[in-house]
C-alpha cells in the first residue's frame, strides 16, 4: 500500500492494454477523453440542427411519414415571413420581452440597491425576495390564473381597493388589452429576483473605500450614484439582461399556463405559436424553418449584445 | 487652512479601544506624522477628523468650528487613502479632475485644466493622463490618488500611508515634493506614516501613538532628543535606541531600570572596553554592532574606520536616557 497510487495503477494495468496505451501521443490521449462529449455534442445539438435546416427546405409532415416529401426550397422561409399572423407573434414577443427587461432591470436593481444597504434583517427580506424565482413555472402560471380570477382572485381585488373599480369588471387574462400585460406582471414577479441578485453582486465587489474617496471629494449621492455605482454594477446588469432576454424570447410554460396564447392570440409568443405549428398542425418542415429563423434571430441579436458587454467592460 | 484639535476623542469597534482619550492641538499650516506600529490608533485618527467616521466621545475641531455631525464634503477635508481607491472607470484625467467638478466648488474648466496638469507633472504621471485608471501600475496609482488631493485646497489634508507603495527613489522624491508644496501652500497636513525617515524629514510635529493612547506630541527634534518613555524613543531614530539595564555603566538614578542609549550618545575611545561584532559600511558611515559586558550595542562611526570584529573599542554613556521599570522616562 505504501506506493504511490501511480505505480499501483501501472502495475495493474494488463500488459497488453499497457503496451497499447503507450503506443499513443498525448494528442490522441486528449482525443479519447474528448470523444464522448463532442460524439453526444453532435447526437443531441449539431445533428437536430442540420436536420432542423433540411426539413425546413421540405414540405415534410410528421403525422403523415409514409407521405411522399417534396424539396419546396425556400419556400417555407417565404411563406413564414409574408405570413401577418406569424409578424403579429412577433410582435407579442417583442411587447413582452421589452417589458419585462425594463420591468425586471429597474425594479431588480431598485430592490438590489435597497437590500444592499446595511438595515437589520435584510438577509432575511433577501430570502424572501428571492421565492418566487424558485418556483416551478407551471406552478406560479396555475397560481397567478388564481390570482387573477376576476371574482375571487387577490390581484383584482387589490387593484379595486386601490382604484375604487369593481374586482369582477375586468379580467386580466380574458381581456384583449390586459392579456399581454397580465403576462408581463407574472414573469417580472417571478424573474426580478434574479435580476436582484446578480445586481447584489456587483454592488458588493464595490470597494466602499471608493465611495468613501468620493465622499471626500465632496461628490453628493447623486453624484457618486451616477460615476461609481452605475458603470460599475453596468457589466453585472447587462449579463442580467442577457440571461432574461434569452430565456424570455423562448418563454413557454408560464405562459401555457396562465394564457395558452389567448384570449385569441394576444398572448401567443413566438414559441407557443411555432409549437402549435409543429404539433399541432404537423406542418414540420414549414415549423422546422420557424424554428430555424428564430434561431438565427436569437443568436444574432445574443452575439451583438455580448459585443456590447465585452465593450462595456472593458471600459 | 486651519487649526485641528482633537479634544477627548475616543473611539471604540466592540471590544477593542481603537483611540482613548486623545487630545491634541494640530496648528495651522502644520504638517503632522502620526508614528506608531499597526493597531495603534493613526489611520481612526484620520478617519476621525475627515468625518468618515465619528468618535464615542470628544470632539473635534477645525478651523475653530465644532465638527460634530458634518459628512466629509461640509469638512473640507481631502483625504489620501492607504488603498488606492481610484475611480476605475475613468481615466488618470478624470480621476484628477473629479474633485474639482464638484458642484460645490464650481471650478472653470480652464482652472481644472491647469490644476490637473500642474499636479500631474509634480507628481510625474503626466504622459499617463489619458490611461484608465485600472491600467496603471500600483506605484503610479497611488500618485494619482495623492494627485486627487493636491488639486484641491482643503481646510486639511490627511495622508494615510501614500508613500508605502512607491519604490524607493520615488518616494524620496516625493518626499521634497509633498514638503515643499506643503510648505509653499501653507497647508495643514496630517500624515500617518511607519517610515521614520518620512517623520524626521518632512514633519513639523511628530505624534507618537500606542494602543490608542497618544503618548507624546511635538515637533520631532524634541520627540528625539526628549523621549518620553522607552516607547516613544524607539519610534524615531536610526539605528535603534540602545536599552540595556540601568547600573550597567556604574551607578544609576534612583528608581532608574533601564539606560537608553541612542549612537551620539556613546562616546568612543574612552571608558570600558567593548568588543567589536560586526562592521556594516553603508557608505557615509558605519554601523557598529558592539558586545559590552554580554549585551549587545548597536552605534555609528565614521565611514573610513579601521576597526574590525574582534577589536576591542571603550565606549562612556554620554547625557543618557533613563527609565523605570514601566519603561516612563526618569531622566
Amino acid at each position: 500500500m505504501s506506493e504511490p497510487l501511480s505505480q499501483r495503477a501501472a502495475t495493474a494495468t494488463p500488459p497488453v492494454l499497457a503496451h497499447r496505451i503507450r503506443g499513443l501521443s498525448d494528442r490522441a490521449i486528449a482525443w479519447i477523453f474528448v470523444a464522448p462529449t463532442i460524439a453526444l455534442l453532435l447526437a443531441v445539438n449539431i445533428f437536430p440542427l442540420i436536420w432542423t435546416i433540411r426539413l425546413s427546405l421540405t414540405n415534410y409532415r410528421s403525422n403523415r411519414p409514409n407521405a411522399p416529401v417534396k424539396w419546396v426550397g425556400l419556400e417555407n422561409y417565404q411563406k413564414i415571413l409574408h405570413d401577418p399572423d406569424i409578424w403579429n407573434t412577433f410582435q407579442v414577443t417583442a411587447h413582452f420581452l421589452i417589458w419585462t427587461l425594463v420591468l425586471q432591470v429597474l425594479l431588480g436593481f431598485g430592490l438590489a440597491y435597497l437590500i444592499n444597504k446595511k438595515f437589520r434583517g435584510n438577509d432575511l427580506w433577501t430570502t424572501i425576495i428571492v421565492l418566487p424565482m424558485m418556483l416551478s413555472p407551471a406552478v406560479v402560471g396555475n397560481f397567478w390564473t388564481f390570482l387573477y380570477q376576476p371574482q375571487i382572485g387577490l390581484f383584482n381585488y387589490v387593484i379595486a381597493f386601490f382604484t375604487g373599480a369593481d374586482p369582477s369588471s375586468f379580467s386580466m387574462i380574458g381581456d384583449v388589452g390586459l392579456a399581454p400585460w397580465a403576462i408581463v406582471i407574472v414573469d417580472t414577479w417571478m424573474w426580478t429576483p434574479f435580476v436582484m441578485l446578480i445586481c447584489l453582486a456587483g454592488l458588493r465587489s464595490i470597494p466602499p473605500s471608493i465611495y468613501e474617496a468620493a465622499e471626500c471629494d465632496r461628490a453628493s449621492k447623486w453624484r457618486q450614484f451616477w460615476t461609481i455605482t452605475l458603470p460599475m454594477v453596468l457589466p453585472f446588469l447587462m449579463l442580467a439582461v442577457l440571461f432574461r432576454g434569452i430565456e424570455n424570447f423562448k418563454m413557454f410554460d408560464l405562459v401555457v399556463q396562465l394564457t395558452g396564447g389567448g384570449p385569441g392570440s394576444t398572448t401567443e409568443l413566438t414559441s407557443i405559436n411555432l409549437k402549435r405549428e409543429a404539433f399541432e398542425k404537423w406542418r414540420t418542415g414549414y415549423a422546422s424553418a420557424y424554428a430555424v429563423i428564430l434561431f438565427v434571430t436569437v443568436f444574432g441579436l445574443a452575439s451583438i449584445y455580448v459585443k456590447a458587454l465585452n465593450k462595456v467592460k472593458d471600459r | 487652512m486651519a487649526e485641528v484639535i482633537l479634544r477627548n476623542v475616543t473611539r471604540r469597534f466592540g471590544e477593542t479601544t481603537a483611540l482613548d482619550d486623545v487630545s491634541m492641538t494640530v496648528p495651522d499650516g502644520a504638517f503632522v506624522v502620526l508614528l506608531g506600529p499597526t493597531g495603534a490608533g493613526k489611520t481612526t485618527t484620520l478617519r476621525l477628523v475627515s468625518g468618515l467616521d465619528v468618535p464615542d466621545r470628544g470632539e473635534i475641531f477645525i478651523g475653530g468650528r465644532p465638527m460634530k455631525g458634518l459628512t466629509p464634503a461640509q469638512r473640507n477635508v481631502a483625504m489620501v487613502f492607504q488603498q488606492y481607491s481610484l475611480y476605475p472607470h475613468l481615466s488618470v484625467r478624470e480621476n484628477l479632475a473629479f474633485p474639482l467638478k464638484s458642484p460645490l466648488l464650481r471650478t472653470p474648466r480652464a482652472e481644472i485644466d491647469r490644476k490637473v496638469a500642474e499636479v500631474a507633472n509634480v507628481l510625474q504621471i503626466a504622459h499617463k493622463l489619458d490611461n484608465k485608471a485600472t491600467a496603471l501600475s500600483g506605484g503610479e496609482m497611488q500618485r494619482v490618488s495623492i494627485g486627487r488631493a493636491l488639486v484641491r485646497n482643503p481646510a486639511v489634508y490627511l495622508m494615510d500611508e501614500p508613500l508605502s507603495s512607491l519604490d524607493a527613489k520615488l518616494r524620496a522624491d516625493l518626499r521634497t515634493e509633498l514638503k515643499n508644496i506643503q510648505a509653499n501652500s501653507g497647508a495643514t497636513l496630517i500624515y500617518v506614516t511607519h517610515d521614520q525617515i518620512e517623520a524626521m524629514t518632512m514633519a513639523t510635529h511628530v505624534g507618537i501613538l500606542d494602543q490608542g493612547r497618544l503618548v507624546q506630541f511635538g515637533p520631532p527634534r524634541e520627540v528625539y532628543e526628549n523621549p518620553v518613555s522607552i516607547y516613544a524613543a524607539g519610534r524615531l531614530g536610526q539605528p535603534r535606541i540602545n536599552i540595556l539595564p540601568a547600573d550597567l555603566f556604574g551607578t544609576a538614578p534612583d528608581g532608574a531600570r533601564f539606560i537608553g542609549l541612542r549612537p551620539e550618545q556613546i562616546v568612543q575611545g574612552e571608558g570600558q572596553d567593548s568588543v567589536v561584532r560586526r562592521v556594516e559600511h553603508l557608505g557615509d558611515q558605519t554601523r557598529l554592532h558592539l558586545n559590552f559586558r554580554d549585551h549587545d550595542l548597536v552605534t555609528v562611526t565614521d565611514a573610513h574606520t579601521p576597526l574590525r570584529p574582534g577589536d576591542a573599542l571603550p565606549i562612556r554613556p554620554d547625557k543618557p536616557f533613563y527609565f523605570d521599570a514601566n519603561g516612563a522616562r526618569i531622566v
